[in-house]
């Protein structure tokens, strides 16, 4: 097994080798029931270059990358790889051809060690074909140290910090001799400092001619790592272009088709504050300090993993906390689980619908009705007729796109998915509503009807806490942000104050 | 002095807690905890008769069990592999007795038919995918049923010829001993060494993930149920043997004991962890445990009590000790 | 309450869809051939013995399903229902108390160990498959040593409790049918029980829109185990006799009739009249095997398949849906 190393080596790219394509896709076109994820995508990536490939939600990205992978065959069109064209027919055969995918969901296993992990599958044997433990933690360190990765081989992977374990993934991704890496949304979970590193250990591969897909959300990351950059949109090609010729503001109108989304804003905000969280810490945030007035457009912003899902959580009683006080119109309250949050007039609204939001497996109108079963029901005995009736009100109400309100949430579109946790949260009528990412996965037409539901609530008194990593969004609807950066608030902006630069600068924690 | 005492309390913790999770260092623990006990209460215990007594009787639980660890190292378990013990004596003892058949080739027989079980157990579970708990329990009942109807009220007059299988003794110490030492010693190093049966502890841990490297789960799978069954044959052969009989409800309770015994010995039912160490350690324990029950006349009552309550005491730290390492 | 019926699809399909329907037929179809082919089938003898069968079974499986629809299940059922026909021979038999105090404080137990069982599994977070497999062995072992061998000599109060006539029907056989029309109103009717079927669809998004999961799950244990104590109360009365090893093979029976009946062990799936329906049709079957004089080695296995048999078909159909 050849070893790995890369900053020892003297193989570098050449003038030529940088001209030819490595990957070239032509007219490759994949349809689900349903959808047609990518229409006749063509383009070509060079060797040593790094590729971004952008565009919304649905898009296409993670089924292109899927049938890079092997993971997907495409219906028709085909792949070529240095000229030659090729049939990857599983993952197994795209890691033989030297293309890893690091996922964005772990593809680690917790219980085996990183050196385990690293090596899955491919543990270096000695001679009587055993694996060779020490032969694979020599190797292991020496991966980890050309990307700055401080681990012990042995040490399991399920007890390190999250950013250390996307660190290991991008190791794994690398022990395997990579011609072609794909990052998929890399630096979700992991710090600015490991972000620094990454784009190191980046820009080495490119000086080795390695190729480097790189998915990102984050347009500012975009333009400082990548040299070229695809747009997709609704799974056909938009264009690619050098870095260098384009700006945010281009790549977004590619993306969405239109400007950046403004909205009108119209403040409706009182003076009362309803909520003030004193001083809260937990494991997983430390001594938060803010207040909500009345019918108020709260943001929050940041970036994933800056703790903001887990402060709202801490709020709700979904997990426990160490210290602090939270007041409600002016009353110290104790929240120790959601039904108590709830009973007070506090809703979350999760960040993963699919997960903690929605019952896949049910109909729309027993979503819609999930949290106000006594709304339905006469004295504790239910009247489904009640659930058809108030079910279909809210469809209407919320324009929410499906046969009927029968049909199982898990067949709507991720938009109206979310319309429908939205309309369960409409019903329950909290007073306060905290929102986490209301807009993830969700079209560019359904974005402003969610829009326009946040701001119906808000103007009838209802006040509402948004979390969300989008900073459009949240420049446009909210009337004030804090920022987190690091498990701590790290700013605070009025509207008229803010803008992307000084909550980046706020997110990243620069002082 | 007070900020010593501190400290001292939190490395009793933090020892404390590394102790449970490394199971087998544990069970050694509790294992030397009994000798030394019964040891002084019971001078019938620490007899080189009657500790022979018991690990020979535990040597083949303690195979089944092998197998069992394997299927919950991947991260599912088979309820069926008492009644597959059952019915593997059956067919041998049939074989040999009523049909006439040469002992070994009715030995070959009982066994390969065992590991079709296991590979039917394997396609319908991972192929198919219908739940493993409840093929698991529908065949226990069907297989024992079988087993049930060849045996009728048992077969009794097994040839010397066959007794000899578990009957004689190798440097002292009983066949199935050795037999046990020979497989434990076989797998512990298949599951530590070779990039094959690793595999499990990558599905068992993330059975995503493990497809993803390139594993083919389903292969692995019904690999990993006939391994099971095919290890509950051989036991069922050997069991038989040392009964000289083949009763109808030979196994009969075996999977949750070896479930039992797994547990005690590492294995998570989310799967991931276990090695055969723990699986053999914690037969062993069960049985010492069985062992001085009986001597110290306790009914049958209470050795079902206490094992099951030993058994509820380490899950539940388990559990305690996990929740309290989340928040 | 079955969340997979769509209001357009026709008479046919839903029927086929849903279990206990399906079931129904099936039964009423068996029972039609039964009662052509063998004479012994109609008779009223059989009929009475064959509903007494079923009416302690049929108790704990509305338990067991209410459990199997929020995504839990309990393996100590049958060990509970040995053990409070236990405790209350023990009681009236070598303490002499009252029938109705004796009854009273085995229910009280049982139901301690059903709350027990879910503080356990939903709180402080071990397997239902463990906890319940050890409790199952430690309630068992209790019950043996409460019971011994067996108790008899049981006061005449006690006896009744299973003895007495309504409408030429044994009483065992109203005390089903009354459980039965309660839970299967409660079940499908009320807030709190529709609840569950939340809890077993999504846990988390259960807990996130207020449901509090954790005192669900040990009431719903709770009723498990209260229903197997009232189920082995009657039979020990039936039978005039409390023995230790009553119940033994009974939770997996049960799992198996509520399966039949349309619960899934993933959770959110299953009705009452599913739970009933799948106990008629096993018992069903074990009947026919007795008049059929088929060997009672047959029977777990025609049982044993036919459970194979049904979650394979699922599987398979799942599988061709979902591609």
């Amino acid at each position: 097994m050849k070893t790995y190393d890369i900053y020892h080596t003297s193989c570098y790219l050449d003038a030529d080798m940088q001209k030819k394509p490595y990957i070239a896709f032509h007219g490759i076109t994949k349809t689900f029931p349903g959808v047609k994820a990518l229409d006749d995508i063509s383009f070509d990536i060079s060797a040593g270059e790094v590729h971004a490939i952008v565009g919304e939600n649905g898009a296409g990205k993670s089924t292109l990358i899927n049938v890079v992978a092997g993971n997907y065959h495409p219906d028709s069109g085909h792949l070529e790889i240095n000229g030659d064209q090729v049939r990857i027919r599983n993952y197994a055969e795209a890691l033989d051809m030297g293309i890893s995918v690091v996922y964005q969901e772990r593809s680690l296993v917790p219980n085996l060690s990183v050196a385990e992990n690293i090596f899955a599958d491919r543990q270096p044997r000695t001679l009587l074909g055993f694996i060779n433990k020490k032969k694979m933690c020599e190797e292991t360190e020496k991966i980890c140290e050309s990307i700055k990765l401080e681990v012990q081989p042995n040490t399991l992977v399920g007890s390190l910090i999250p950013a250390k374990q996307q660190m290991v993934e991008i190791a794994k991704a690398l022990s395997n001799e990579s011609e072609l890496l794909i990052l998929d949304e890399p630096t979700a979970t992991i710090t600015e400092k490991e972000t620094e590193v990454l784009f190191r250990v980046i820009k080495e591969l490119k000086r080795r001619g390695i190729c480097v897909i790189y998915i990102s959300h984050r347009l500012l990351e975009i333009l400082e790592i990548a040299d070229r950059v695809t747009v997709l949109k609704d799974g056909k090609y938009v264009g690619t272009h050098n870095i260098s010729d384009v700006k945010i503001g281009d790549i977004v109108k590619m993306m969405v088709g239109r400007d950046l989304y403004t909205e009108k804003y119209k403040p409706s905000y009182e003076k009362d504050i309803v909520l003030k969280v004193k001083g809260l810490s937990s494991k997983r945030f430390f001594n938060i300090n803010f207040f909500l007035k009345k019918g108020e457009i709260l943001g929050f912003a940041g970036l994933a993993g800056s703790g903001r899902t887990e402060v709202a959580r801490g709020i709700i009683g979904a997990d426990s906390i160490n210290n602090g006080e939270i007041y409600l119109f002016n009353k110290l309250v104790d929240i120790k689980n959601p039904e108590v949050a709830i009973g007070y007039g506090i809703g979350y609204l999760p960040e993963d619908r699919k997960e903690q939001g929605l019952f896949l497996n049910m109909a729309v109108s027993n979503n819609i009705v999930s949290g106000s079963l006594q709304i339905v029901s006469k004295r504790h005995i239910i009247k489904e007729k009640e659930i058809t009736i108030i079910a279909n009100k809210l469809k209407e109400r919320l324009n929410i796109v499906c046969p009927n309100v029968m049909t199982r949430v898990e067949q709507l579109s991720g938009g109206n998915q979310q319309k429908v946790v939205f309309a369960k949260w409409l019903l329950v009528d909290p007073k306060i509503l905290i929102v986490d990412e209301p807009t993830r996965g969700v079209d560019v037409g359904t974005k402003s009807e969610i829009y326009k539901i946040i701001r119906e609530l808000s103007s009838s008194g209802t006040s509402i806490i948004i979390i969300s990593s989008d900073l459009p969004e949240i420049l446009s609807i909210c009337d004030r942000i804090y920022v987190m950066h690091n498990k701590r608030i790290t700013g605070e902006l009025t509207r008229n104050e803010a803008t992307e630069e000084k909550i980046m600068h706020y997110a990243s924690g620069i002082n | 002095m007070g900020k010593f005492f501190i400290l001292n309390n939190l490395q009793v913790k933090s020892t404390v807690k590394k102790l449970l999770q490394n199971r087998v260092l544990f069970l050694l623990l509790l294992i030397f905890i009994i000798f030394l006990f019964a040891g002084i209460a019971y001078d019938t215990f620490v007899t080189e008769n009657n500790i022979k007594t018991v690990i020979s009787n535990m040597s083949i639980d303690a195979i089944v069990t092998i197998g069992m660890m394997i299927l919950l190292i991947s991260g599912v378990f088979d309820l069926s592999v008492g009644s597959v013990l059952g019915f593997s004596a059956a067919i041998n003892a049939v074989l040999i007795e009523r049909a006439g058949f040469n002992p070994v080739l009715s030995i070959i027989i009982a066994v390969v038919s065992c590991i079709c079980i296991g590979i039917f157990n394997g396609v319908v579970i991972a192929k198919i995918g219908v739940n493993h708990l409840i093929v698991g329990l529908a065949m226990l009942g069907v297989v024992r049923g079988v087993v049930m109807l060849i045996v009728g009220a048992g077969i009794t007059r097994l040839p010397d010829s066959f007794l000899v299988i578990a009957d004689s003794s190798f440097l002292k110490w009983k066949l199935p001993i050795w037999y046990l030492v020979i497989i434990a010693a076989i797998f512990s190093i298949l599951l530590r060494k070779t990039v094959f049966f690793r595999r499990y502890y990558y599905i068992g841990g993330n059975e995503k993930a493990a497809a993803l490297s390139g594993i083919n789960v389903v292969t692995m799978r019904v690999i990993s149920y006939a391994i099971s069954a095919g290890l509950a044959g051989i036991s069922g052969i050997f069991l038989s043997s040392r009964l000289a009989a083949a009763i109808p409800t030979l196994g009969s309770g075996l999977e949750l004991r070896a479930i039992t015994a797994c547990i005690l010995g590492g294995a998570s039912l989310n799967g991931g962890y276990g090695n055969v160490l723990g699986a053999v350690l914690g037969t062993l324990f069960m049985g010492l445990i069985n062992n001085l029950m009986i001597v110290s006349r306790a009914s049958i009552s209470w050795q079902r009590i206490v094992i099951s309550g030993i058994l509820l005491l380490a899950v539940t730290l388990d559990a305690v000790i996990k929740k309290s390492g989340v928040d | 309450m079955d969340s997979n019926t769509n209001v357009n699809t026709s008479i046919t399909r839903r029927i086929l869809q849903s279990r206990s329907a399906f079931l129904g037929i099936i039964i009423v179809a068996l029972s039609i051939a039964a009662s052509f082919i063998f004479d012994a089938f109609s008779t009223m003898l059989n009929l009475k013995s064959f509903l007494l069968n079923l009416s302690c079974n049929s108790i704990v499986a509305i338990g067991m399903m209410i459990l199997l629809i929020s995504g839990a299940f309990d393996l100590s059922v049958g060990s509970v229902f040995g053990l409070a026909g236990c405790i209350a021979g023990n009681l009236m038999f070598y303490h002499q108390a009252n029938w109705i105090l004796s009854v009273f404080i085995a229910l009280i137990v049982c139901i301690g160990i059903g709350a027990l069982n879910g503080t356990l599994i939903s709180k402080v977070g071990v397997d239902p498959l463990v906890a319940t497999l050890a409790m199952m062995g430690l309630v068992r072992g209790f019950a043996l040593i409460i019971g011994g061998t067996g108790i008899i000599g049981l006061p005449d109060g006690f006896l009744k409790i299973a003895d007495s006539k309504l409408l030429h029907m044994r009483i065992p056989i109203w005390y089903m049918i009354v459980i039965i029309i309660i839970f299967t109103f409660l079940v499908s009717k009320v807030v709190f029980f529709r609840k569950y079927y939340y809890i077993g669809v999504n846990e988390k998004a259960a807990n996130l829109t207020g449901i509090n999961v954790v005192k669900m799950r040990i009431i719903s244990f709770m009723i498990a185990s209260g229903l197997a104590a009232v189920a082995g109360i009657i039979l020990t009365s039936r039978l005039t006799v409390a023995l230790s090893s009553s119940g033994e093979g009974l939770e997996l029976r049960v799992i198996t009739a509520c399966i039949l009946g349309g619960a899934s062990l993933s959770g959110g799936k299953g009705s009452v009249m599913g739970a009933v329906m799948g106990t008629i049709f096993v018992a069903l079957i074990n009947n026919l095997m007795i008049i059929a004089k088929v060997g009672s080695y047959w029977q777990s296995v025609v049982i044993g398949s036919i459970l194979l048999i049904a979650v394979t078909a699922d599987a398979v159909l799942n599988k061709s849906r979902a591609e």
